[in-house]
């Protein structure tokens, strides 16, 4: 049965996607099970991506599918439920610029392969994310901008975590124009091209 | 303003075309020098003959597409500025001209920001309202229209349009929703219900808040059209676009938003394409009425949501092309032809793109692979752009002109193709400027 749920989230039936997981429910499935289940097809989504075969409806819609079990789920899931996160990320759009829809789906894809992010939302300056750096204590930082105005204010932000002497923080930067060459300009240490780049740079620097 | 000949409908969709690029090309301008005229009709002939597919004695460099704003920039100007003072650009921008020679005329976007105050405005957000004054113009995603509406949408798009879409959008136009629907006002005692809004204090309060906006409105339009004259007057030909959208952008940018009409595609199908073949009609006869009243040869689409990377070849074929074809197909007809600016990449879209007829359009393209461009749509089309933002932005000035001059190499032997940017950009510096535009010469 959690086969079909699989289905149903990679072939986007949205309401059976819901069904079958009221159905595991009543049939006893544990949601850790369920869980698994939209891990598993949010994997296959996410490889069809990286090849080409699906695009950002796709991730959109299977991110509305988790949510919405994941609220299914909420009340009968165990304290002790939560899993092991493979590290932390913050995640914000830099000063300036209010475009949040790319940054959303970098963090839901990081959020779905393992890491605990903390989503600054957009507009976030140079200082706010030095500062929840040192709170999270997280490793990893993203950094979002769908402008070319985004490109001074990358820099600075990498700067000013560099400033505060966070030598141990690695920083992707993603979003329409960016590329290597902004990536030099700013001294980050990596850019993804998309949701999946992102998760791939974020487990590779994990490992390390 | 355009007018037609009396054999307008024996003409043929080239013939049309021909007649509203001479329109263009022939407008009144009254030079300040010899020099300057004797200028602008050399530039205008090389732009008219690289709309026309003929050979030139050089390739045409754009600066408007990614520079309009650095131009002014360079000079102090910030984004609150451009947003609310017009008559502060004037400077800079004669001063560029002078100095830089272009080959078109360029300028910032003519943003009203006192009107988009007067009215409330809530898709974007710009410097000197809600963002810092360096900063210009930035678009506000939300839902201004419900997935349960789009059967209402498509039964008029013009009524919701008015009676629901601006009053979301613009508060101050709330009343507007008061209106009745105008195709029913046809007998004498329809006129009761087509003027009782116009009886009532929150429409007469707008009506005066909208005389107000109209007057400043003609103040901006007097100096920006007071500083494009002396442009024009100092050499300088403009390229004359009315900005248009596709059915699906239009739906998707600023009345669905992005999130609602991606997941429309698999919610509601075929509502979302009943309501983008409901645009097609609507969005021709607009089109063509701007045109015929500016005198724009050209409709310059921004293209968003039809990107490889959004959408995939058949979700593009089945939500996004038809109706944007058929709107394209529809100016075409009337002599319009089509500037698409094709923003992220197309690369997945070029035989797409190639089934539109000869002379249609301009494909002005920001990431896509410049190399099968050439070889499936050179032929056809003026092709045009590519040159990077962040190569402009953050590049060195040998970057800019190796990439430029491998451009211009590339479109050595094609028909058509104009030098310019992929994407706008705030920053660069006046050498590279320099180096992009001495790619041609």
């Amino acid at each position: 049965m959690t086969q079909q749920l699989i289905d149903a989230i990679i072939e986007m039936r949205e309401e059976d996607s819901i069904k079958i997981t009221n159905k595991l429910l009543d049939g006893g499935a544990s949601p850790t099970d369920i869980l698994n289940a939209c891990k598993a097809a949010m994997d296959v989504i996410g490889q069809r991506f990286e090849n080409g075969e699906a695009f950002i409806p796709e991730l959109m819609m299977a991110g509305e599918m988790m949510t919405a079990v994941t609220d299914i789920l909420k009340p009968r899931m165990a304290k002790d439920a939560s899993a092991e996160k493979l590290g932390k990320i913050v995640l914000g759009t830099v000063q300036g610029d209010i475009h949040d829809i790319a940054k959303d789906i970098v963090g839901f894809m990081l959020d779905l392969n393992g890491f605990e992010v903390t989503d600054l939302g957009v507009d976030v300056s140079p200082e706010k994310f030095v500062e929840t750096v040192q709170e999270t204590g997280a490793k990893i930082l993203g950094l979002s901008g769908f402008l070319t105005l985004a490109f001074d204010p990358m820099k600075d932000t990498v700067e000013a975590v560099k400033a505060a002497g966070l030598d141990n923080v690695k920083i992707m930067i993603g979003g329409g124009q960016i590329n290597e060459q902004i990536r030099q300009y700013t001294n980050a240490d990596a850019y993804g091209k998309d949701a999946m780049a992102a998760v791939a740079i974020a487990k590779e620097w994990t490992k390390e | 303003m355009f007018t037609r000949p009396d054999n307008w409908n024996e003409l043929s969709p080239l013939e049309r075309r021909k007649l509203r690029l001479d329109h263009w090309q022939n407008q009144p301008v009254e030079f300040i020098t010899p020099e300057a005229e004797a200028n602008y009709k050399v530039r205008i002939d090389r732009l008219r003959k690289t709309y026309d597919m003929q050979p030139v004695d050089r390739r045409v460099a754009d600066v408007w597409m990614g520079a309009n704003e650095y131009i002014v920039r360079r000079k102090g100007i910030t984004g609150k500025d451009i947003v609310y003072n017009h008559e502060k650009l004037r400077e800079p921008l004669l001063e560029f001209h002078n100095e830089f020679q272009p080959d078109t005329a360029a300028t910032p976007l003519p943003y009203p920001g006192k009107i988009m105050d007067m009215l409330n405005y809530k898709s974007y957000v710009w410097g000197g309202q809600k963002l810092p004054d360096k900063l210009t113009i930035q678009a506000v995603e939300a839902e201004h229209m419900s997935g349960d509406e789009y059967k209402e949408f498509a039964a008029d798009p013009t009524n919701f349009w008015m009676k629901k879409f601006l009053p979301r959008v613009m508060p101050t136009l709330e009343p507007l929703a008061m209106l009745t629907d105008l195709p029913r006002v046809s007998e004498n005692v329809d006129i009761i219900d087509l003027i009782l809004p116009f009886g009532t204090p929150p429409f007469q309060e707008m009506l005066k808040t909208l005389m107000e906006a109209g007057n400043e409105l003609m103040k901006m339009l007097g100096v920006v059209g007071q500083t494009a004259g002396m442009i024009a007057a100092s050499g300088f030909p403009s390229m004359g676009f009315n900005i248009v959208k596709t059915p699906f952008d239009y739906l998707g940018d600023t009345v669905r938003g992005t999130r609602g009409i991606l997941m429309d595609m698999y919610r509601r199908p075929d509502d979302l394409i009943a309501a983008c073949e409901a645009y097609v009609p609507v969005l021709i006869n607009a089109v063509v009425n701007a045109s015929d009243r500016n005198g724009a040869p050209a409709a310059m689409y921004v293209l968003h949501k039809g990107a490889d990377a959004f959408m995939s070849k058949e979700q593009f074929e089945k939500f996004y092309w038809p109706t944007w074809k058929q709107v394209m197909l529809g100016l075409y007809e009337e002599g319009i032809t089509s500037y698409l600016f094709i923003e992220g990449s197309y690369n997945n879209r070029l035989d797409n793109l190639a089934e539109m007829p000869e002379k249609s359009l301009v494909c002005h393209f920001d990431q896509t692979e410049m190399g099968p461009v050439k070889e499936i749509l050179s032929d056809k089309f003026i092709i045009a752009g590519n040159v990077p933002a962040s190569l402009m932005s953050t590049g060195s000035v040998a970057e800019v002109r190796a990439y430029c001059d491998n451009l211009v190499e590339l479109f050595e032997d094609a028909p058509s193709y104009i030098l310019s940017h992929g994407c706008y950009f705030e920053n660069t510096t006046d050498e590279k400027m320099r180096a992009f535009m001495d790619a041609v010469k």
